[in-house]
């Protein structure tokens, strides 16, 4: 038992800070309708793949990958309406998942693995799937790190980035690629429903903390990683629902960036008016 | 500043050739240029001009393959802009956008956002030479934003931020320059200063300016030549 809870803590963390890392790059990409379609392709992919009889971690990378590139590559074909585009498919996922989720509900067996991938579950990791995550996590590193420049030059402006002949395209595609793998990997974690918090609120929180874009990235991903792991945790002493208990927990600490990052600005402004009382005194 | 050794190219004809060029946006119903056959030689500095709506930016992000024409050629540097190398030959181009205001919370400061004009000549791994970090300083002390480079472009006003942009294009050293209305937030001395910097890039890079402006007061004595669109067509061209 506390094996297994060892090995989903470590997964929460790298699943957690891999979701906060990318969740960065598909915000200043304006991509994160996609993410949200990709998400649900994820889901429906485990659904469909535990009907199949095929582990729904598998099927649910495959088709959060295959789906995140099809989306990136017809974004890059329509240049107006990708919005609507990933809501189309957002909304064919959702259908999909939910049918192969009611056929299941006939198969005895699937049901409470059904209910692992809605809501997610404490216990689900195995080392094989760590060993994947853990390959994921480092080859993302290795490309974020290797092409740095390259892609904060495309995350700052698309269209001025490939005018200047960058290869805007292959960056989005191999963003999309890893948004796939970290929403598949982290889908057992949190269920699918809940996987976008771990995309969404620590870039949110980040953006309240800092102004240096660097500092956002690092910030989103370690309140990811934080979130996740210190979520899991919780439910485990609690006895909650994990994915709902990391949730709500990087809601809280999204409200508390919001709230320091008030407070930093109303100090500063304190700073100001007491150097021009000082300058009008003298 | 020297030549841009970091993409070498050794063509030598037109920088641009348009041949029956349409362009059409998606969603829209008349094409916003028409028809348009168009060479700009090499080491011109040539100017675009026409009122609201005459399709001058379009023109522009069409010579730059940005824009896909439904009907008719464009070659940039000798290379179809239809082609995959047109990555290849955007690296000999510099480009300053119409719209390059970003917003109060844009965090990347502006060195950073200058350097990036230098990324697509680097492979993986590489970092900028002392001689590129040096060269970002030049040209940020040229355009008389040296002192903002700490700063996040979003913190800057519109003046300072096209400059920024100007610079990005600038430390590029390239071959064509592609300005959409490089002068359209900047003061006037700022405008005496950019066209005097552009003028001198061409002249002593031997490189070509396309540049776009319905005000051509801040250029008109330097170009060499001048193009005037209205309605998507070119109704008239001096110089060329
Ligand atoms: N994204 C778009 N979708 C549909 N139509 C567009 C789009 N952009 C421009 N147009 C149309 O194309 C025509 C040419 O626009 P363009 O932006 O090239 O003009 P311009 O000469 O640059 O004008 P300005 O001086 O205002 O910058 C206009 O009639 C405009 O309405
Ligand atoms: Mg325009």
């Amino acid at each position: 038992m506390l094996e297994l809870l060892a090995l989903s803590f470590i997964a929460a963390v790298l699943s957690g800070g891999l979701c906060g890392a990318i969740g960065f790059h598909v915000h200043r990409l304006k991509i994160t309708t996609l993410s949200f379609s990709v998400a649900h392709a994820a889901l429906a992919g485990a659904a469909v793949g535990l009907i199949l009889g095929l582990d729904p971690i598998y099927s649910a990378m495959g088709v959060a990958v295959i789906s995140a590139l099809i989306l990136g590559f017809l974004l890059t074909r329509v240049k107006y309406g990708g919005e609507l585009l990933s809501m189309t498919v957002f909304s064919v996922c959702s259908a999909i998942a939910l049918f192969a989720i009611y056929l299941s509900n006939t198969q005895v067996l699937a049901t409470s693995s059904i209910s692992v991938i809605l809501w997610g579950s404490l216990l689900a990791v195995t080392l094989q799937k760590l060993t994947i995550l853990l390959l994921v996590t480092f080859t993302f590193i290795l490309y974020i790190l290797a092409y740095r420049v390259h892609i904060d030059s495309i995350l700052y402006d698309k269209k001025l980035a490939e005018a200047e002949g960058l290869n805007i395209y292959n960056h989005t595609l191999a963003i999309l690629f890893f948004a796939g793998m970290a929403i598949a990997s982290t889908l057992k974690l949190t269920g699918g429903f809940l996987v976008f918090t771990l995309l969404y609120n620590p870039v949110a929180a980040s953006f309240q903390l800092t102004k240096k874009a660097y500092l956002q990235l690092l910030y989103s991903s370690l309140l990811g990683s934080f979130s996740a792991s210190s979520g899991l945790i919780a439910s485990y002493f609690l006895d909650w629902p994990v994915g709902a208990t990391i949730a709500i927990l990087s809601s809280i600490i999204l409200l508390l960036s919001f709230l320091m990052g008030e407070l930093k600005k109303e100090e500063a402004l304190k700073d100001i008016l007491k150097k021009r009382n000082r300058i009008n005194s003298v | 500043m020297g030549r841009c050794t970091a993409f070498p190219c050794t063509f030598r004809g037109e920088t641009v050739k348009l041949k029956n060029v349409w362009v059409t946006y998606s969603g829209a119903n008349l094409p916003a240029i028409q028809d348009i056959t168009l060479t700009i030689p090499s080491k011109k500095l040539v100017l675009i001009t026409g009122p609201n709506g005459a399709g001058k930016t379009t023109l522009l992000e069409t010579c730059l393959g940005l824009l896909k024409a439904f009907k008719g050629e464009v070659f940039l540097f000798g290379i179809n802009t239809k082609s995959r190398s047109v990555v290849n030959v955007r690296k000999l181009c510099g480009y300053v956008p119409q719209d390059f205001i970003k917003p109060p919370f844009e965090s990347y400061t502006v060195k950073r956002v200058i350097q990036f004009g230098l990324a697509p000549y680097k492979s993986i791994f590489e970092q900028l030479t002392k001689e590129e970090e040096d060269l970002v300083q030049e040209v940020a002390e040229i355009l008389d934003i040296k002192n903002l480079l700490a700063e996040p472009v979003g913190t800057l006003s519109g003046g300072q931020q096209q400059k920024v942009v100007i610079a990005r294009a600038l430390v590029r050293r390239p071959r064509a320059l592609f300005l959409d209305e490089p002068f359209s937030s900047l003061d006037k001395e700022s405008r005496k200063l950019v066209s005097n910097v552009l003028k001198g890039y061409v002249k002593e890079e031997k490189a070509t300016a396309l540049i776009v402006s319905h005000d051509t007061n801040p250029v008109i004595n330097l170009a060499d030549a001048v193009i005037e669109m209205k309605d998507g067509r070119i109704v008239e061209t001096q110089g060329l």
